[in-house]
């Protein structure tokens, strides 16, 4: 008899993840719910075939509800094909800070003018949900980027994958969520307090391996609020996204493999300056159009911002040092590590010349744009106690005086007050939900009472007309 | 080649439908039966009337209907060894008696009011308001009892849960689908020329609206509870029945799916997911968690559990699968016809019960064991009929494409 070919389910969630992200990169959103949902698969496959499996299993499983949330988009764009043309009538600016009322409030709201206007704005937002949720950008996702993925070898680095793909859904459908009315409000704020909480979390943690994963997330969060402003064309969006988040995962990888970024002075100097010159390429321009956006300057936004982008650079600075040695013979590859200076070269190049190609429309105003500057140039400044920071062994100790502590408390009270307020969520949907639960005991006169039930409820709306 | 394929589609999908309950009832066949293979052949044959009115739903008048219906409970009585089918025999007939009884006061009420027995001359007697609206209200509310109860949406999901776990598997599917078609037929005559009478049209809008919209909330809401899969699949084909009060409250006067191919597509549909899901869901463990291991038909032939979660998908209108269109064509409808407010309930709906069979399959297929795998296979009639199911599933999908 003709079996089928087992194929194991590592090498199978290999390829559902890799079909996933190249699935992410075409237009149109049937192929991103594809793509997220072989990434879902991937995550299932590989957990399913770890020895503790329990564990991760139940871990991985949100990742079938950003899945879920494109193919619900991806339905309501087939169902109401006209979805496309619906906000082009919408008329006066976009907003001019990212708290800032919408300006187009004086022409009539969209929901006036045509009744299927909330269904739309639903899809927009569930394209919208798909990529902050992969970018642990909402608060059921939030902690993801702590934990490490659910195969041995690549654990650490594969986690650092699911803000990619969230950034990949939002660059590639922008235009399906970016000009609904209030959508693109809702993600300035949400990716604003990514970014930060990102940077804090990134700075509190003492492995550079986790760091790592959280800058990642803080990349992936501006690279999307630029998409989101619509400051920079979305292709150079993703080149600087490209430079800032790529780099960090090169990075990422090469720590997993003895810390090949860091092996020798010039080499670790270079990759510091590439790692530093991206992210700076990528917040500039944000910067530039939050704080100083619409012609008056925004303190509330721009400080956010600045502090957020401050710290993901300081960090850098500082955890990017010389590893030390402790191998009695070096592997050839960091003799020589020629792959390692292309990359940082690559890294180096790719923010500058892609801010190149746009810098004349972006930044008008070159003072403007030199005091945007700042955050990052300001990161230098305390660069020259720059130690090694040794890779602890043990879990991280208690939360205590110092900044890095400071960092540490808000980001747990911000999760934990999320939490609190899903949990509220869920109990809520759960007390609306127990009656249905109990709606059938399998009783042959429930039968009866449901149909004289609704016998009377019949003949009673009627009456209430 | 459309207009050779979509009308034979109507007969091709009940007519697979049977060569999988002949293959089910082959492989359950008891082992006092001398000749299994004749015996599958004469419970199949029983069945070919229900398929028949599944094909041609068109022959489906109240009466007829009714007819049915009683059909449906004799066959499920018919063999009184099994206690589980005789139950829900006897569960369908207390419920099916009972809103039968109403519906026919209705009809007589309004028969009453506007001098004709005929709903087609009916609306436009009422219309020239000759009758207190109190009268006529009630009777067309009363009218349309029966029609709601056999479509199977929520608060009257529990005949389909209850069905699909108590009744054998070659029969389940046959009667459920049967009994909905009923339903359909049942309101579809009854709203036959409305749009002659704006108040009742405008009334029985409402009335519909408000069924679907508990049918497809409430389903989804009881999707997730069930403990056992043949439930889950029950509540799944209940859904069906909200879809079609859904396209109702839409269009009150025309026949649903009509881009599919009417009633008759959207049933053949039904009858062929609905007997490849059964089918699973007999093979799904009760309970247990997503990392508990696999069982023995995705263990021991992990393709045709592929095959038979292909039906479970379809029938939850999951991408890819013929069931999708089904719900696209509805929502096109729903959009067409300005419901929001039904449309948000349908997507409510879908996102659960594409959801809650996502979840199915993977705990299906669970975790990967490293015990040997189980002696005995999976008797071959029956992973042939979860293959004929998906495959004339494929058809279906490739023809509505």
């Amino acid at each position: 008899m003709i079996r089928a070919p087992r194929i194991p389910s590592a090498r199978l969630g290999a390829l559902c993840a890799t079909s996933g992200v190249v699935l992410l990169m075409l237009p149109g959103v049937v192929w991103a719910a594809l793509g997220v949902e072989l990434m879902a698969m991937a995550f299932w496959l590989w957990a399913r075939a770890m020895p503790e499996r329990a564990e991760p299993m139940a871990r991985w499983s949100w990742l079938r509800r950003p899945a879920m949330a494109l193919w619900l988009a991806c339905a309501l764009f087939m169902a109401l094909p006209e979805l496309r043309q619906m906000y082009a009538p919408v008329v006066g600016h976009g907003p001019s800070s990212p708290f800032g009322v919408p300006s187009f409030v004086p022409a009539p709201l969209p929901v006036s003018r045509d009744p299927m206007a909330l269904l739309r704005t639903l899809a927009a937002l569930a394209v919208l949900w798909a990529g902050l949720e992969l970018m642990a950008a909402l608060p059921l996702s939030r902690p993801f980027p702590d934990l490490t993925g659910p195969v041995r070898s690549l654990g650490p680095w594969l986690t650092a994958l699911l803000p990619v793909t969230g950034f990949l859904v939002l660059w590639r459908q922008a235009e399906l969520w970016t000009t609904a009315p209030f959508v693109r409000e809702v993600a300035t704020v949400t990716l604003l307090l990514a970014a930060l909480l990102a940077a804090l979390r990134a700075y509190t943690r003492r492995s550079l391996t986790a760091s790592l994963r959280w800058l990642v997330v803080f990349d992936c969060t501006l690279a999307s609020m630029l998409v989101a402003r619509g400051v920079v064309p979305g292709e150079i969006a993703a080149l600087l996204w490209l430079g800032s988040a790529g780099g960090r995962l090169i990075a990422l990888a090469a720590e997993l493999r003895g810390q090949a970024v860091r092996r020798g002075a010039q080499l670790t100097r270079l990759w510091r300056w590439a790692g530093w010159l991206a992210c700076s390429a990528l917040a500039w321009p944000l910067l530039y159009d939050v704080g100083f956006g619409d012609g008056r300057f925004h303190p509330l936004e721009f400080a956010v911002l600045m502090s957020a982008v401050f710290v993901a650079s300081l960090l850098w600075l500082q955890r990017v040092v010389e590893a030390p040695e402790r191998r009695a013979v070096a592997r050839p590859e960091d003799r020589v590590p020629l792959i390692s200076r292309v990359a940082a070269i690559a890294v180096l190049l790719a923010g500058p010349l892609s801010l190149a190609w746009v810098w004349k429309r972006v930044m008008t105003d070159p003072l403007t744009a030199l005091i945007a500057l700042v955050p990052m140039a300001l990161a230098w400044w305390p660069i020259h106690r720059a130690r090694v920071v040794p890779e602890p062994t043990e879990p991280e100790p208690p939360a205590g005086p110092g900044t890095r502590d400071f960092a540490l408390n808000t980001f747990r009270a911000v999760t934990v007050v999320e939490r609190q307020m899903a949990g509220a969520i869920a109990v809520v949907a759960r007390l609306l939900g127990a009656p249905a639960r109990d709606l059938h005991s399998g009783d042959a006169q429930e039968y009866l009472l449901f149909l004289v039930g609704v016998a009377v409820l019949s003949l009673l709306l009627p009456l209430l007309r | 080649m459309n207009d050779v394929v979509m009308p034979s589609l109507a007969f091709l999908a009940p007519l697979a439908a049977l060569v999988t309950a002949t293959l089910v009832r082959r492989a359950h066949a008891r082992a006092s039966e001398p000749q299994p293979w004749f015996d599958a052949g004469i419970a199949t044959a029983l069945l070919v009337p229900l398929a028949v009115l599944v094909s041609w739903p068109d022959v489906l008048t109240p009466a007829r209907a009714a007819v049915a219906a009683g059909l449906c409970v004799a066959l499920l009585a018919n063999d009184p060894r099994d206690l589980p089918q005789t139950e829900v025999a006897l569960k369908l007939l207390w419920v099916l008696l009972a809103a039968f009884a109403l519906s026919w006061a209705g009809d007589a009420l309004l028969a009453l009011a506007s001098g004709s027995a005929r709903p087609r001359e009916q609306w436009p007697a009422l219309a020239l308001a000759l009758d207190p609206y109190s009268l006529w209200s009630a009777a067309a509310s009363l009218s349309m009892l029966a029609g709601l109860v056999m479509l199977g949406g929520a608060p009257f999901h529990f005949w389909a849960g209850d069905l699909f776990h108590g009744a054998r598997a070659h029969l389940a599917p046959f009667v459920a689908v049967t009994l909905q078609v009923a339903g359909a037929s049942w309101l579809m005559h009854h709203l036959t020329g409305v749009e002659a009478f704006p108040a009742a049209e405008r009334l029985v809008r409402a009335q519909l609206t408000l069924a679907a919209s508990v049918a497809l909330v409430g389903g989804a809401a009881t999707l997730a509870n069930p403990a056992r899969s043949e439930r889950r699949v029950g509540a799944l084909v209940s859904l069906q029945g909200g879809l079609v009060l859904a396209s109702f409250a839409a269009v009150p006067w025309a026949a649903p799916f009509a881009a599919q191919g009417g009633l008759a597509a959207w049933g053949g549909h039904l009858l062929l997911a609905a007997s490849g899901a059964s089918l699973l869901s007999r093979f799904l463990p009760v309970g247990g968690s997503v990392s508990d291991g696999a069982s023995v038909l995705f263990r021991r032939h992990p393709w045709t559990g592929a095959a038979g979660a292909y039906a479970m998908l379809s029938l939850a209108g999951a991408p890819g699968t013929p069931g999708a269109q089904l719900w696209l064509g509805l929502a096109r409808t729903l959009a067409d016809h300005r419901h929001p407010g039904l449309l948000f309930a349908v997507a409510l709906a879908w996102l659960a019960s594409f959801g809650v069979a996502a979840a199915e399959i993977r705990r299906a297929f669970g975790a990967p064991e490293s015990t040997p795998l189980p002696e005995r296979e999976v008797p071959g009639a029956l992973r042939a009929a979860l293959w004929t199911a998906c495959g004339a599933l494929l058809v279906l999908l490739w023809a509505w494409w």
